[in-house]
């Protein structure tokens, strides 16, 4: 063996091929999705129902409805009491949850494979047959009140709070908090939630995803068995646009007297999940902030220390979801870190992308995709965003391909379609003394304490 | 082929854990662990030192998180940031982290990129002081400093651990200062603490290196010898500056309350318990788990569903060396909820454990096993689970074995533990009321 040169990184091995495992499409005699795929590696299965019962399709009168409807489906069913069903599931080990976002409800079932049999069942009766008791129901609405009232404590979620507000167009869902007001979560009823269930939780563009160490012919006589009786469409969700008139770049303060740091956050309305720059914008977020080695962080924590992080992302939903920096820095680092963040972006539109970020960023993202195909449930994640963003059947199998094929023009054309350094709204939630001269003098926009 | 887990045919939700282990130590004293998972083209490589926050002296407090900062500021042959880039170009994950007895590092990568990462960590373990200088040392104080500010200082309730390890832990206990240390410390870091850290802690014979999944167990372990046999032996690591010594029980209610800018009520209840490495640490696990684990377990069924005293609850066992270990429990309340009454529920439920039945035993069972199969499908935690139990206890295989420890835990041992530890004469009750103006 010749003697080890340290100075050369070591070259790469021979590249393993490995594919997204194969995905059976059983459509189910009333009309639901099913989609199954075997991962025998370990005796684990993870199921995911998803429907169409999302914060989107609300008015602001009832915001918050669809989350804690889901959030009180573990308040027991017509047969069994929210104890007994929680007792009956982890009995056989079996973990439920519940995740409703802003374009449908998620139940979801993780449990060992030799338990499917027994837990799904108790699954659909938890969406199928929810009894909504008053004094859970309560329960549920209090806890949503002390969680809206600690995000107001949370510096961070207050941030994140305050942007959402200013970065969308009034009166739309996208400018409010997922979780409802203080107002609207009091209409959140037993009567609302069981009328609520009637009408949305309802088959029509949803579907059920099974992943894990099974047979597909059993899985589709348990969903047969289950559900054949549940069937139906949703109402369907009035379009809207989230995107305000053009703004002005601004800075908003929140006070928070003695903060000792200032959470910030810059952002604006960004793009919606069928762009066709998809693959590109997320590339060229990767660079600007979506890395531990990206332009924000290498400047912002790297070079001059001003915090311990800073990340960039698109929230990519039906709509335009948010584009947004965020970071929390030093308070006497405040408008420098404003500053700075500003110029990236500014710069990486201007300037566009170079190649070689272009190639680290696809290689990343194409490597780390393979990463994330381990586990039955990280697969069932990505089969049910086909659902929920009715992407291509073989869209997962094609990922690869799609990052690989991202051009450096074509990420710099994104970036400059999509990241508007001229109108971003910045919020900054600190100690307004010692922030708001700074800011004043960065002359970036206006300054105002809210 | 045979999974690394099969269930037993005859008994549902019975899990037999068999991950494949294999052990090698060089010469230079380095473990090595292999376990080798073809099933996906992933690897984990996951180095962890036997160093924390326990090590650290008077006037040092934070220095071995710091240090674990200062180990991806480059090294001999690897640039500032070029760890990540060339793991993140690589198409992989990466980070570490330090605690009490040991600090960790890791990367997951797709496996033909293997020897990237044994090049990486092996030239921060043999050559990371050639690359030391004052500005990386000041840009990683800096940021220290506001990771500090951002999950400490501005957080509220940020300061709970610094606070309950000061009421569990005597003054002068390994574990009486938080991991994370004071302002004041990690401003007077110097590059000469650097080299003195790196000397004493940073050795092939203070160290393990696991690697699980898609590899070739032969080649693997010649890489290893390549990367790794050249890095001298280091002196043996000195005993611990302070005494873990301490009592078993703390002896009494120690009670403190904190009257600050916080949303919501929250008492923390802390309790003295056997250490990891103690057989008893089995019982703590399970009566936390009676306790904390899942909807149906006490906790949850009785203060969040029942009583509607807590809008959240939390327990967990530490899994700590040195003397004594901690169990915790908390409880977040309502607004306008009196402190007073919250404990009292909280106690309520912690003395009842001496009436635990065998039904929720073996629930808590059922759910750990799922939790821990669940864990196991991930090459990174299996490197992790297996590094850790090479460190502190030489035994590999504990992992196959967890599920038989935690199941051998009798409902007797519980109701024993609820009363030997549980008890009045054993508590740290932290207490987080909200300001009158908040």
């Amino acid at each position: 063996m010749s003697p080890l040169d340290r100075t050369l990184q070591p070259a790469s091995g021979a590249i393993r091929h490995f594919d997204f495992p194969e995905v059976e499409r059983r459509p189910l005699s009333q009309g639901l999705d099913l989609r199954v795929a075997r991962l025998s590696r370990l005796p684990m299965v993870s199921v995911n129902l998803f429907f169409r019962a999302g914060e989107a399709g609300l008015s602001d009168e009832w915001a918050g409805l669809a989350v804690l409807t889901g959030d009180a489906l573990e308040g027991g069913t017509k047969r069994r009491s929210g104890s007994a069903l929680a007792e009956a599931l982890e009995s056989i080990g079996a973990r439920t949850g519940v995740t409703t976002g802003w374009e449908g409800t998620s139940v979801a079932l993780s449990c060992l494979a030799d338990r499917l049999e027994e837990a799904m069942p108790l699954l659909i009766e938890t969406m199928r047959e929810p009894d909504f008791p008053e004094d859970e129901v309560d329960r549920v609405r209090e806890q949503q009140l002390a969680a809206l009232r600690q995000r107001k404590m949370d510096p961070g979620a207050l941030a994140s709070d305050e942007a959402t507000r200013r970065y969308f167009a009034a009166g739309q869902p996208y400018a409010r908090g997922q979780g409802g007001t203080e107002e609207s979560v009091g209409a959140a009823t037993t009567d609302a939630m069981r009328g609520y269930v009637e009408s949305n939780y309802r088959p029509e563009g949803g579907g059920l995803v099974v992943v894990g160490d099974l047979d597909p012919d059993e899985v589709e006589v348990l969903a047969e068995r289950y559900l054949s009786e549940w069937r139906g469409a949703p109402p369907a969700v009035v379009d809207f646009d989230p995107r305000p008139p053009k703004q002005e770049r601004a800075i908003f303060v929140v006070d928070r007297p003695g903060s000792v740091q200032s959470e910030i956050r810059v952002g604006h309305v960004g793009a919606s999940r069928s762009t066709p720059d998809y693959f590109a914008l997320s590339i060229g977020n990767m660079l600007l902030g979506g890395t531990f080695t990206s332009r924000l962080n290498l400047n912002l924590r790297e070079k001059n220390g001003f915090t311990y992080g800073v990340r960039s992302s698109f929230g990519f939903r039906s709509r335009p979801g948010p584009f947004q920096v965020s970071t929390a820095v030093g308070s006497e680092v405040t408008a420098d870190a404003v500053r700075e963040t500003l110029f990236e972006m500014q710069h990486l539109v201007e300037g566009g992308a170079t190649e070689d970020e272009v190639a680290a960023a696809r290689d990343y993202s194409a490597g780390i995709f393979g990463l994330q195909l381990e586990t039955a449930g990280q697969i069932g994640s990505r089969l049910s965003q086909i659902l929920m963003h009715g992407l291509d059947d073989d869209y997962y199998h094609r990922y690869r391909d799609n990052v690989r094929g991202v051009t450096t023009e074509q990420v710099s054309a994104a970036v400059r379609a999509h990241m508007r350094p001229d109108e971003v709204q910045i919020v900054v939630v600190g100690d307004a003394e010692a922030v708001v001269g700074p800011l004043q003098e960065l002359g970036v926009g206006s300054v105002t304490v809210v | 082929m045979v999974g690394a887990i099969q269930l037993d045919p005859k008994e549902p939700g019975v899990s037999r854990l068999t991950i494949p282990i294999e052990r090698h130590r060089l010469d230079n004293g380095l473990k090595v662990v292999l376990s080798q998972d073809r099933t996906v083209p992933v690897v984990a490589v996951n180095l962890w030192y036997g160093v924390g926050s326990r090590n650290e002296t008077e006037g040092k407090t934070g220095f071995a998180h710091l240090f674990e900062h200062m180990m991806f500021q480059g090294s001999q042959h690897v640039s500032k940031n070029g760890h990540f880039e060339m793991v993140e170009r690589a198409g992989g994950s990466l980070n570490g982290s330090t605690w009490f007895d040991r600090t960790n590092y890791y990367e997951t990568l797709p496996s033909h990129e293997l020897e990237l990462a044994l090049w990486l960590e092996s030239d921060r373990l043999g050559f990371m002081l050639p690359a030391m200088d004052q500005d990386k040392l000041d840009n990683q104080k800096d940021v220290v400093k506001n990771e500090k500010r951002q999950r400490y200082d501005n957080q509220p309730y940020g300061d709970w651990d610094e606070r309950l390890q000061a009421l569990v832990y005597p003054k002068g206990h390994p574990y009486h200062h938080p991991v994370i240390g004071s302002m004041e410390d990690i401003d007077a870091a110097t590059l000469e603490d650097v080299a003195s850290f790196f000397e004493t802690f940073y050795l092939p014979n203070n160290a393990v290196i696991t690697l699980a999944g898609d590899f070739d167990s032969g080649e693997a372990l010649g890489l290893i010898n390549q990367y790794f046999a050249d890095i001298p032996r280091g002196a043996d690591v000195p005993p611990l500056a302070k005494d873990p010594t301490v009592a078993p029980l703390i002896g009494e209610t120690v009670r403190q309350i904190v009257v600050s800018d916080v949303p919501l009520p929250r008492v923390i209840m802390a309790f003295r318990i056997p250490p990891f490495s103690s057989d008893d640490f089995a019982v703590a696990e399970v009566a936390q788990a009676l306790l904390g684990q899942g909807r149906a377990a006490r906790l949850y069924r009785r203060l969040v569903r029942e009583r509607r005293v807590a809008k959240s609850v939390v327990s967990y066992a530490f899994p700590l060396l040195s003397g004594a270990s901690m169990l915790l429990v908390w409880a977040t309340g309502y607004p306008g909820m009196e402190h007073q009454a919250l404990e009292a529920a909280i106690a309520e439920e912690v003395e009842d454990l001496r009436n635990a039945e065998t039904a929720e035993v073996e629930r808590a069972i059922a759910l750990t096993e799922t939790d821990l199969v669940r864990a196991l499908e991930r090459v990174s935690e299996r490197a992790d689970l297996l590094s850790a139990f090479e460190l502190h206890f030489d035994d590999p295989d504990r992992v196959n074995r967890e599920l038989d420890r935690l199941r051998a835990v009798s409902v007797d041992q519980i109701r024993a533990f609820a009363d030997s530890h549980l008890g009045p004469d054993n508590r740290a009750v932290l207490i987080y009321d909200p300001k009158e103006s908040s």
